[in-house]
């Protein structure tokens, strides 16, 4: 059975884990999220990730639709986060 | 970290000398062709395909799989370039140009601004002026075959004179609009317009 | 979580596509098993490539880190790696990242480990961890490779399961086998699944790492056999089985 080249290219959040910390100054792989679609609850690096698009889209992996997306510029951060319930940013104690 | 470290011995990709002119500033050749995604791969049927140009026009249009294939088409060898820094010179495609589509409405003089909407929902908005004068087409060969869904098969829109994020994968229809309205990526910073040769990657720029 | 200078202090071969480098980090601190460093490279124009390497070795081992790499087709970071790194080189790197795909001796167990081609790295972290704190948390890793000569660590793996407590290592070869091999030889599947689990039980704690296609299959295969879905943690490889 012939596999879908980009089903097999799929990361999960675990691969921007990085990317995540720099953005949110925390661990964010560990952090509980909720999708605003279908309701799917699971940590962060269980979002299925789609990568060297022009920016990060972290999508559900019960519904597919999109939980986060996260542009990176020389200037700024752009975030669009209507498809997550809430965000938990955990703090350092 | 000091600006002046680098690694020994990598070299990263390389701008080829002779073809220096046709690279735009910030850009790297490659010769593959790399599948660039937000989202999984839309398989679009054939016999539910259709492509329709909707918006400031007197009467929308609309054209099944096969009722496009029978329009002229043309073959299109053109250089490409993708935001994230990729550039691929001479590649070829088949499709219809745009201005063979837009010959089939009444557009409103208002009309000044584009979004195209694609299967799956992803969107990028472009003045509409970029694409007539034989600048885009709605392609669905690459080099001689059918273009491969993950490549934005069955259709793509091909604007290669813009930043590649523009020339819309699984595209379903242009919509003409009197004003500008970000689509997927713009909303989130990237440029209106994106002119690989002003370096247009972000607002602002 | 800045970056920093590590200079290399060992390569070591591991199997034909697969080498270890040691790297001693100026600013070392003690990592969770299952977390990664970002390794970024910089060429004279400024040009830079950047992926992820699950770290191989234990937090126990102090002052440095084994990150073991798959050499990959058209690999820019791969294959310098493989190619062109030499002692004394120095690397930019910036980690330890992670949290979800984590496991410390303190989390418990029983643990069943899972994993594809260079997946194995993140879980021998767990388990050389697991060996140098003396955990007695059952554990069992069930690990796919193509050939015998593809099988990473193999050597420590057995002498990892000769110790007493130590964990039970199953292999499966899907593609050839040795003369006289008893053990599993053909893609993980549901039955095969079931078998290493079950002495386990369904307390177990699930990690699974490789490509991606395998982790989702394994991941679905374990709810189905029973685990709880909270007890099953993944990570992606992409196709090859190697970080992107």
């Amino acid at each position: 059975m012939e596999a879908d080249l980009m089903e097999s290219l799929t990361l999960d959040g675990n691969a921007v884990a990085g990317f995540l910390e720099e953005i949110f100054g925390a661990e964010m792989t560990a952090s509980p999220s909720q999708c605003a679609s279908c309701g799917y609850a699971g940590y962060l690096g269980t979002l299925l990730v789609y990568l060297h698009a022009p920016g990060v889209v972290l999508r559900c992996p019960q519904c597919k639709g999109i939980v986060l997306r996260i542009v990176k510029t020389p200037r700024a951060v752009y975030l669009d986060a209507r498809g997550v319930e809430c965000i938990r940013i955990t703090l350092r104690g | 970290m000091s600006d002046s470290f680098f690694s020994r011995g990598f070299t990263g990709r390389r701008r080829e000398p002779e073809n220096a002119k046709r690279v735009p500033p910030g850009q790297y050749i490659t010769p593959d062709f790399p599948v660039l995604s937000a989202g999984p791969t839309q398989h679009v049927p054939l016999d539910q395909w259709n492509f329709r140009i909707e918006g400031l026009v007197r009467q929308p249009v609309q054209w099944s799989w096969q009722e496009f294939n029978q329009l002229p088409s043309q073959t299109f060898t053109v250089d490409i370039h993708c935001v994230t820094k990729w550039s691929k010179l001479d590649t070829r495609w088949e499709g219809v140009s745009v201005d063979t589509l837009l010959e089939n409405v009444e557009i409103d003089p208002q009309a000044g601004f584009v979004t195209a909407f694609s299967y799956g929902g992803y969107t990028t908005n472009l003045p509409l002026a970029d694409l007539t004068g034989g600048r885009a087409f709605v392609a669905y060969n690459y080099a001689g075959q059918p273009l491969a869904p993950e490549h934005g098969g069955p259709a793509r829109l091909v604007v290669p004179h813009l930043y590649f994020w523009k020339s819309a994968k699984w595209v379903t229809g242009l919509r003409l609009m009197d004003a500008d309205r970000r689509g997927f990526w713009e909303a989130l910073g990237y440029h209106d317009r994106g002119d690989p040769w002003k370096e247009e990657r972000y607002q602002g720029d | 979580m800045v970056w920093q200078l590590a200079t290399v202090r060992a390569v070591r071969q591991e199997t034909p596509r697969v080498k270890t480098i040691t790297l001693e980090l100026p600013g070392w601190s003690p990592h969770r098993p299952g977390q990664h460093y970002d390794i970024r490279l910089t060429a004279p124009d400024g040009y830079q490539a950047q992926r992820s390497y699950s770290i191989a070795s234990e937090p126990e081992r102090v002052g440095e880190i084994d990150l073991t790499v798959e050499w990959i087709e058209n690999g820019e970071v791969s294959s310098y790696l493989h190619d062109v790194v030499a002692l004394d080189d120095r690397l930019e790197v910036r980690g330890p990242i992670g949290g979800y795909f984590v496991w410390t001796a303190e989390m418990g167990g029983p643990l069943l480990l899972v994993g594809g081609g260079s997946g194995v790295v993140p879980l021998m972290a767990m388990l050389r961890h697991r060996a140098a704190v003396g955990s007695s948390v059952p554990a069992r890793l069930l690990y796919s490779s193509r050939t015998p000569e593809d099988v990473i660590y193999a050597a420590e793996l057995e002498r990892l399961s000769r110790q007493p407590g130590g964990v039970e290592v199953f292999h499966t070869l899907t593609r050839s086998q040795p003369p006289g091999w008893k053990g599993y030889a053909r893609r993980i599947d549901r039955a095969m699944l079931a078998e290493v689990l079950q002495p386990l039980g369904m307390q177990a704690q699930a990690f699974i790492c490789g490509p991606t296609l395998l982790v989702e299959n394994v991941a679905d295969h374990l709810v189905q056999l029973g685990l709880p879905p909270s007890n099953i943690r993944t990570e992606r490889f992409g196709p090859t089985g190697g970080p992107s």
